[in-house]
């Protein structure tokens, strides 16, 4: 190739050498290709001096070697971890992520549902905090989920704000051998909500309907379901853990005509987070919102009330039930699904009073 | 059902942009093509003729009969309108009920319609499944008078078909396009995009050149039916304004769109279609998948190539440029000169 080389000058390439030539050698090295894509955007405005910019751009740094000092010392001082350096990483990590993820500007790409994984996998980090260090979920069971394939997780639903869901999803993604994103059915009250709707849309979730849940479980997806929907979230706290009517078993019939497993989920702790003792139910009319919950905190602490209280969780994985072994006709049978929704049903219910027996306590 | 191929082809509504493509597309193709419409076409089309006609008014079946017209491709249909007005309703149900009756009856020589529809039939609200297919469409879905309208009118095209098993009708949902006249594209194009507070829904579009070919492909071809045409894929509305530089500004408030559509021609001076405003609260995405089934073609163009390719600003008008009325007359003058000289040849070789 190199003997070839200088046998070829291009034409237009010679006369824009020529054009190079005749300029003079400051002008020649501006505009010359290389020396184009070395140089910074001319900055505009007011600069600081190079020293505090320099202590900017490491100010980071120095907060975290001051605070490894601190830890250390305090570690010295009483004998235990008052800091834990690795909790402090997850959200230093999830902050620069996030300005990781801002700089792809539009140079990313959502899959049909409008899923992202990459920024979704950024919050990863919190909600792994609140899954291991807040609510210390014990996981079992997790090898029942698929590591590839279809399946239909179908889960209680407690708690006044669907944390259970976050939780699963956290679950799945941090304990699985192989990763996966778990994609939630949510009602259609919260896709009409600002804020929410675009959160749960841009992290997997879609609406709870059943053409939406075909075509996530055709895609070999995870999907997960409370069939109890918002009469799960807002039973009053004497009432918890009884589960509510499974609808009407329409998510049995999507996972026969998809050919997917069904999985049943028991979520033990999702109850306690919000101890909701009244529903103001004209309050709820007015706001459109399907209850109105009073929690011990709430409304009277304002933001402060919506902070979960920290009870200790389960959550298992129940051996998945085979409803592909019937052919997709049978999704029409309503005896049969029925019957397998009320084994979905007592499967879970039974699952929440064995990890129920299992809890030492509520907090602990 | 015979597989005809189309010879005398009537384009109705042939002096906007996308029929004017259409009718250079199909002139080639077919022996006869006339075109009708109320306004005068920017640029004259050499193989067309062009007659001024108004679908809105009977006239339009008495074409049909006197120039045996025996594929009609209905495209007098306004989308992309903002206020209720009295004449769009005319144009979409009134012009689109004429044409319909003008080509039903035994003595019809119409064999094939192709009716040009939108996406906007589908409307958009926060309870809407993630996709809709083409049987999603129904009177149960409220939403703005275009959605409406637009339902109506299919409404009416499937009693014709019901009641003219002769002739194959196809519907097209156009998906939603952004050429250089849209109000969609205007919005995306403001430096300062002001957006729904709290929303991000996913956009959908069509390129013009995809709508084009799918026009032709269903004149020429024999898929009846309603089809979803759209672009594979899927943009956020943010990544949509990124790509075209601009930054979003999420100050609309979420409830209430009339005010929010009020608020938005205050501030930019467009005029935003009710349904628009729907697609860009919540979003509106279609199924292709009996549009690939049938035809055997997608759309070339993905959402995000619509999208870069608007960015770029190569998605150029289809009509070179708006020519003055005297070209228009000079073209037709020259035309209607070149047919006589060659049909004087074509008597004097007999």
């Amino acid at each position: 190739m190199k003997s070839i080389n200088p046998v070829l000058p291009a034409p237009e390439r010679s006369a824009e050498s020529t054009g190079i030539y005749t300029a003079p050698a400051g002008e020649r090295r501006r505009r010359s290709r290389k020396a184009e894509i070395v140089k910074a955007p001319p900055s505009t405005g007011f600069r600081l001096p190079k020293p505090v910019r320099r202590l900017q751009r490491n100010a980071p740094i120095y907060a975290m070697q001051g605070l490894a000092e601190l830890s250390t010392r305090l570690r010295q001082l009483t004998g235990r971890e008052v800091i834990d350096l690795s909790r402090v990483m997850d959200f230093v990590q999830f902050a620069y992520k996030q300005r990781e993820l801002a700089r792809r500007g539009a140079n990313y790409a959502v899959d049909d549902f409008g899923f992202d994984p990459e920024w979704t996998e950024s919050f990863l980090s919190v909600f792994n905090v609140l899954y291991r260090d807040y609510w210390r979920v014990e996981t079992t069971g997790i090898e029942n989920v698929p590591a590839t394939g279809r399946a239909l997780l179908v889960s209680n639903h407690g708690g006044v704000l669907p944390w259970d869901g976050t939780m699963i999803k956290t679950a799945v993604f941090a304990e699985h051998p192989s990763p996966r994103h778990v994609r939630a059915l949510v009602a259609s009250l919260f896709m009409g909500m600002p804020v929410l709707s675009w959160f749960l849309r841009r992290t997997g979730q879609t609406l709870g309907h059943p053409d939406d849940t075909r075509r996530l479980l055709e895609r070999d997806e995870l999907v997960l379901v409370f069939p109890e929907g918002v009469k799960g979230t807002g039973k009053p706290f004497k009432d918890r853990y009884r589960l509510r009517r499974f609808g009407r078993g329409g998510f049995v019939a999507t996972a026969i005509r998809a050919g997917a497993p069904i999985i049943p989920i028991s979520v033990v702790g999702s109850e306690e987070i919000y101890p909701m003792i009244a529903d103001l139910a004209p309050l709820a009319k007015m706001f459109g919102l399907p209850y109105f919950p009073i929690t011990p905190l709430w409304p009277w602490l304002g933001p402060l009330g919506m902070i979960p209280l920290p009870s200790k969780w389960r959550i298992q994985f129940h051996a998945p039930i085979h409803v592909e072994v019937h052919p997709p006709e049978a999704a029409d049978d309503q005896n049969l699904v029925m019957a397998l929704a009320d084994q979905v049903r007592d499967t879970i219910q039974l699952g929440i009073y064995d990890n129920l027996k299992l809890r030492r306590g509520i907090f602990v | 059902m015979s597989i005809h191929a189309p010879r005398r082809v009537l384009i109705t509504g042939v002096s906007n942009p996308l029929a004017a493509e259409v009718a250079r597309r199909i002139a080639p193709q077919v022996p006869y093509l006339f075109g009708c419409d109320v306004a005068d076409p920017v640029s004259a089309i050499e193989e067309m003729d062009f007659v001024h006609a108004d679908t809105r008014h009977a006239v339009i079946g008495k074409l049909v009969r006197q120039l045996r017209i025996d594929t009609v491709v209905h495209m007098a249909v306004t989308v992309d309108s903002a206020k209720e007005d009295r004449a769009d309703h005319e144009t979409n149900v009134i012009g689109t009920m004429n044409m319909l009756v003008g080509c039903s009856g035994p003595t019809s020589p119409v064999r094939r319609l192709v009716v040009k529809s939108s996406q906007a039939v589908y409307g958009a609200g926060p309870g809407d499944p993630s996709f809709f297919s083409e049987d999603m469409a129904g009177p149960e879905r409220q939403g703005s008078f275009v959605t409406r309208d637009l339902l109506e009118m299919e409404q009416l095209v499937n009693e014709f078909a019901i009641r003219n098993p002769d002739c194959q009708v196809t519907l097209l949902r156009l998906g939603f396009r952004v050429t250089s006249d849209t109000t969609l594209a205007r919005y995306l194009s403001l430096a300062l995009v002001p957006t729904f507070a709290g929303f991000d829904p996913r956009l959908q579009l069509l390129h013009e050149d995809d709508a084009v070919e799918a026009i032709v492909r269903s004149a020429m071809g024999a898929q009846a039916g309603a089809f979803n045409v759209a672009a594979g894929g899927v943009v956020l509305l943010s990544q949509a304004i990124a790509i075209m530089g601009g930054r979003a500004a999420p100050i609309l408030p979420p409830y209430g769109q009339w005010l929010a559509r009020l608020g938005l021609r205050a501030m930019t001076g467009i005029d935003l279609p009710g349904h628009v405003a729907g697609v860009l609260a919540y979003g509106s995405v279609v199924d292709c998948s009996k549009l690939a089934d049938v035809f055997g073609w997608t759309p070339v163009y993905s959402t995000r190539g619509v999208m870069d390719a608007l960015a770029r600003g190569k998605n150029e008008e289809l009509v070179e440029a708006p020519s003055p009325p005297q070209e228009y007359e000079l073209q037709v003058y020259l035309q209607r000169r070149r047919r006589a000289e060659r049909d004087g040849h074509r008597a004097s070789a007999r």
